[in-house]
């Protein structure tokens, strides 16, 4: 079954890295959508079917903190698994996120492989190309 | 993410024989937590493009000098995020990183530090500025 993700971050260099990562990293991924903000994010959310969101924590107009607590707070939204990406390793960031309920969280910079793993911990299930 | 090595490295300016009329990146951003201040990391554009081909997996013929702004937006963006995270244990904000002058000499000095890291392609300067607070 092929994965359907969104990749929020307002670099677009970041954006085609996590890309890229998940081209080669074996998931089966149909769908890459990218948003710029939390804001571009729900836009596209709100049309497009993912199974998880990859979001950064820090940007513009509305941020990940706040894009995360909207899709908590929305009947559909909550399902779908957030696993942030993001270069605040502090341990309060951590445990703030992961209580507003992203499954996972990647700090930056990150090896391909640890990406992986984290999303296919969020994911709950392993998805790959034969 | 891309691998690269450090030739050598210091603090200060920048060893004697870096080549300051080459054509350079900078970029800048601020931080807003405890402490805030300002970050900004310069590097030759040669050294741009090259992290840039390897951040994003292309050939160099495909990465054009905006693309490799962006990449050294999204390397100061980890750097100063890496720094801040390590520093302190409140949390922070970052502003989205911004090009700027590669001429423009910010004061650094005064209360922060400076360092450089040659990294055989060039010399990657970071300069942090901490905030004074009363």
């Amino acid at each position: 079954m092929e994965l359907h993700i969104l990749i929020v971050d307002d670099s677009p260099a970041m954006r085609s890295f996590v890309r890229r990562v998940l081209e080669v990293s074996g998931l089966e991924v149909g769908l890459c959508l990218e948003a710029g903000n939390g804001e571009e994010a729900l836009r596209l959310l709100e049309d497009n079917w993912v199974d998880a969101v990859l979001t950064d924590i820090n940007m513009p107009q509305m941020d990940g903190e706040e894009l995360l607590r909207r899709m908590s707070e929305h009947e559909m939204l909550r399902s779908i698994p957030v696993l942030v990406v993001s270069t605040d390793r502090t341990e309060g960031r951590i445990q703030n996120m992961l209580t507003l309920g992203a499954m996972g969280y990647v700090t930056k910079p990150f090896a391909a492989e640890t990406l992986r793993e984290e999303l296919e911990h969020s994911l709950g299930v392993v998805h790959r190309t034969e | 993410m891309c691998f690269t090595g450090v030739v050598a490295s210091g603090e200060g300016a920048g060893p004697p024989e870096a080549d300051g009329t080459l054509p350079a990146i900078a970029v800048v951003l601020q931080f807003h937590g405890s402490p805030s201040g300002g970050f900004r990391v310069s590097v030759p554009l040669k050294l741009a493009r090259a992290v840039g081909v390897a951040f994003l997996g292309r050939e160099e013929t495909e990465v054009s000098d905006s693309q490799a702004e962006e990449v050294v937006c999204e390397l100061a963006n980890m750097i100063c995020g890496s720094i801040l995270s390590r520093q302190s244990k409140a949390t922070f904000q970052i502003t989205h990183p911004e090009p700027a002058p590669p001429e423009q000499d910010v004061s650094f000095e005064s209360a922060g530090a400076r360092c450089w890291f040659d990294l055989g392609d060039g010399i990657l300067t970071v300069s942090l500025e901490l905030q004074q607070t009363l």
